[in-house]
């Protein structure tokens, strides 16, 4: 990876954002703890010089002026290094004692700068100072220096700042770290993708980890590729269906075409012709009863769904066909209940009931009874059709409702296998369950809808 | 009364150019979209025949376009496009009919002249009549020489829609789509069955038959003598 591209990638991003949050936050708790550190400081300077002018005007109060003075000189010898600096003033304005040279510091709280000629040289010092009146009236001042509270100041701030870089510093790398973790992880699965496109239809992708909505993600996202990979296999199987079960009747197309080439009376040409076109028609039906089962396999025509009258539908199609069945001399009755009403699409399901009563039509003899019913049982819909002619063997029941499956005793018969497995195809769009049984004798093709489809 | 023929495939316009024009129509064709609008905008063309598929503004851009600037005419869809859903969206669009290609020349020349022979004015018709054979739309009776025939409601609205188009080739898809709302073609003879029933009550005992078979396309009730 190159650096501009890490500098580019979402975990530098992502780690800059975390740094950032970080140098805030840290920022605003150190100031806090700065101030109020160098806050109790001052508040601790100004007990002690409190506490020192209190000790000072008790010395006075009990001996005296001369008591005072000597506590001044004795407190200015005590400890290494001064601690406080001393003014007195009597009530005349006569100085008696003073650490300050010619300044004077006056009543109450002050600030006072003198000069220092303390070892390295001459400096100004600030000091705080205290000025109080003594039981004589005299003025007392006492002072100290701030130099250890501003000490205390720079090296709170020196910390501050340390700190605060340290920890945006810390947050930085371990922004990254976990960034690039994250990244890394999504690259697997970026890589993975890029495999799938290129080909590798059966790869499914890692889990990215991390957290339980990621993992959810690449689960959803491979449940999407079975799904689309399904779908292509249903494709794939239908465009091999196409290829091989087209060749028979487009070989007979041929075929027929080629006899009528040798057709040597116009009477010969055009019936050749004629049954030319037949055959192309066929191919046709075919050709589009195959687009039709793959389209509904692919979930398409759902979304026009509404609320239809299946009483009526089963009507109409059992009114259709009642002389249909007539003139083949077989009997054709209806048992349908009223105003049942399904969730689905009308058209299509009058194809259904039209494909099963054409089958049990074509596939019967003479004299079969065939049934069309709609009754509504523990709160489902079901709609049969059922004969009692041949029936089907329970063997070959699964495999009639596949794309060009025929029974050996119909191959002779007008069809290309697809009725059942059109059924097959709009049943499954509308989640209902088809059956194949045994009428005993004969075949019963039954339909359950999924239960909430309710009479009007 | 002229027809226009939107078609961008070649060797498809000028075949059905050639059927048009052999059964006696006068055709206008274009290959586009816009051509399609720019010739039909002026309002003369009888039916628009546009195909669904079209580079461009589609057959069904154009249908609406035209529809929104009050053109009338009725339009035939064809398309190679067989969804029921296709179907849905052209007649939404304001198509008339809808064909799915491919289909027979006869088919398309039926569809075409129903179109052809339907009435701008609907005006509310209550007897059809032809020949001896008169239906009351009203009473739901149908009569022929004086004598009262007996109809089931599905042979009642089979004879209505033939007579409708009295002396035109009814092809049993439009008797399927129109009669039964059946949009695709069942194994079985259903229409031969129906045709049957509905002859031997109509057309048995008065010598002459009104309800003729077209060789290869279907049905015509005879209109004249």
């Amino acid at each position: 990876m190159h650096w501009a591209s890490t500098f580019r990638s979402g975990a530098f991003r992502f780690a800059l954002l975390l740094a950032a949050v970080f140098a805030a936050g840290s920022t605003a708790v150190l100031i806090v703890v700065e101030r109020s550190i160098s806050d109790y400081a001052l508040e601790a300077t100004a007990g002690s010089l409190q506490s020192e002018a209190a000790i000072l005007s008790g010395e006075q109060r009990e001996g005296g002026r001369a008591d005072l003075l000597k506590a001044i000189s004795r407190h200015r010898r005590a400890g290494t290094e001064q601690q406080f600096r001393y003014l007195l003033v009597d009530k005349g304005g006569v100085v008696l004692t003073t650490d300050f040279g010619t300044v004077r510091p006056g009543l109450g709280w002050g600030s006072v700068r003198v000069a220092e000629n303390a070892g390295t040289g001459p400096s100004v010092e600030t000091f705080k100072s205290l000025g109080v009146r003594l039981a004589d009236s005299s003025l007392l001042v006492v002072a100290t220096d701030t130099y250890d509270i501003q000490a205390l100041r720079r090296e709170l701030d020196d910390f501050t700042i340390l700190c605060g870089v340290g920890i945006t510093l810390f947050a930085l790398i371990g922004g990254y770290l976990v960034g690039s973790l994250f990244m890394r992880r999504l690259e697997r699965v970026n890589l993975s993708v890029g495999r799938i496109m290129e080909g590798s239809l059966a790869e499914r992708l890692p889990t990215i980890g991390i957290s339980p909505e990621f993992d959810r993600l690449t689960a959803n996202l491979n449940r999407m590729l079975e799904r689309i990979g399904a779908l292509m296999e249903g494709l794939r199987q239908v465009s091999t269906d196409i290829a091989h079960d087209l060749r028979t009747p487009l070989t007979r197309l041929r075929q027929q075409l080629e006899s009528v080439q040798e057709a040597r009376s116009i009477e010969a040409y055009d019936s050749g012709v004629e049954v030319a076109l037949i055959q192309t028609d066929e191919i046709l039906a075919i050709f589009r009863a195959l687009l039709r089962i793959g389209t509904l396999e692919g979930g398409a025509g759902r979304q026009r769904f509404e609320r239809v009258h299946l009483s009526e539908i089963m009507d109409r199609v059992f009114q259709a066909y009642q002389p249909v069945a007539e003139d083949e001399g077989k009997m054709l009755t209806a048992e349908h209940a009223r105003k049942t009403v399904v969730e689905g699409d009308g058209e299509l399901l009058a194809q259904i009931f039209t494909n099963l009563i054409d089958n049990a039509l074509v596939h019967t003899p003479p004299g079969t009874r065939i049934v069309s019913r709609l009754e509504m049982r523990q709160g489902r819909v079901i709609a049969s059709v059922a004969d009692d002619g041949p029936g089907i063997a329970a063997s070959d029941r699964p495999n009639v409702v596949k794309r060009f499956y025929r029974l050996d005793r119909s191959r002779n018969l007008p069809g290309a296998g697809l009725g059942l497995a059109l059924v097959a195809a709009i049943a499954a769009l509308h989640d209902a369950h088809l059956e194949l049984e045994d009428n005993r004798p004969g075949l019963a093709v039954r339909l359950i809808f999924p239960p909430g489809t309710a009479t009007h | 009364m002229k027809l226009l023929l939107l078609e961008d495939d070649d060797s498809t316009r000028a075949h059905l150019e050639r059927t048009l024009t052999a059964a006696g129509h006068v055709v206008d064709v274009c290959a586009t979209g816009p051509d399609a609008i720019f010739l039909a905008s002026s309002g003369e063309y009888a039916v628009l025949i546009l195909d669904r598929m079209v580079p461009g503004v589609d057959g069904l851009g154009v249908l609406k376009a035209l529809r929104s600037a009050g053109v009338q005419s009725p339009a035939l869809f064809l398309t190679a496009m067989d969804g029921v859903h296709d179907r849905v969206e052209g007649l939404d669009a304001g198509a008339d009919d809808y064909l799915v290609k491919p289909f027979a020349g006869i088919e398309f020349l039926a569809r075409v002249n129903a179109l052809l022979r339907r009435q701008p004015i609907v005006e509310v018709v209550t007897v059809l009549r032809v020949a001896d054979l008169e239906v009351d739309l009203i009473k739901r009776t149908v009569r022929r020489a004086g004598r009262t025939i007996e109809l089931q409601a599905q042979e009642f609205k089979l004879l209505e829609y033939l007579l409708r188009h009295a002396g035109e080739i009814v092809t049993r898809t439009m008797l399927l789509e129109n009669v039964w709302s059946f949009h695709f073609d069942p194994r079985t003879n259903v229409i031969e069955s129906h045709i049957s029933r509905l002859r031997s009550k109509v057309d048995r005992g008065f010598g002459r038959e009104l309800i003729q078979t077209v060789r290869g396309a279907g049905y015509r009730i005879d209109a004249l003598g």
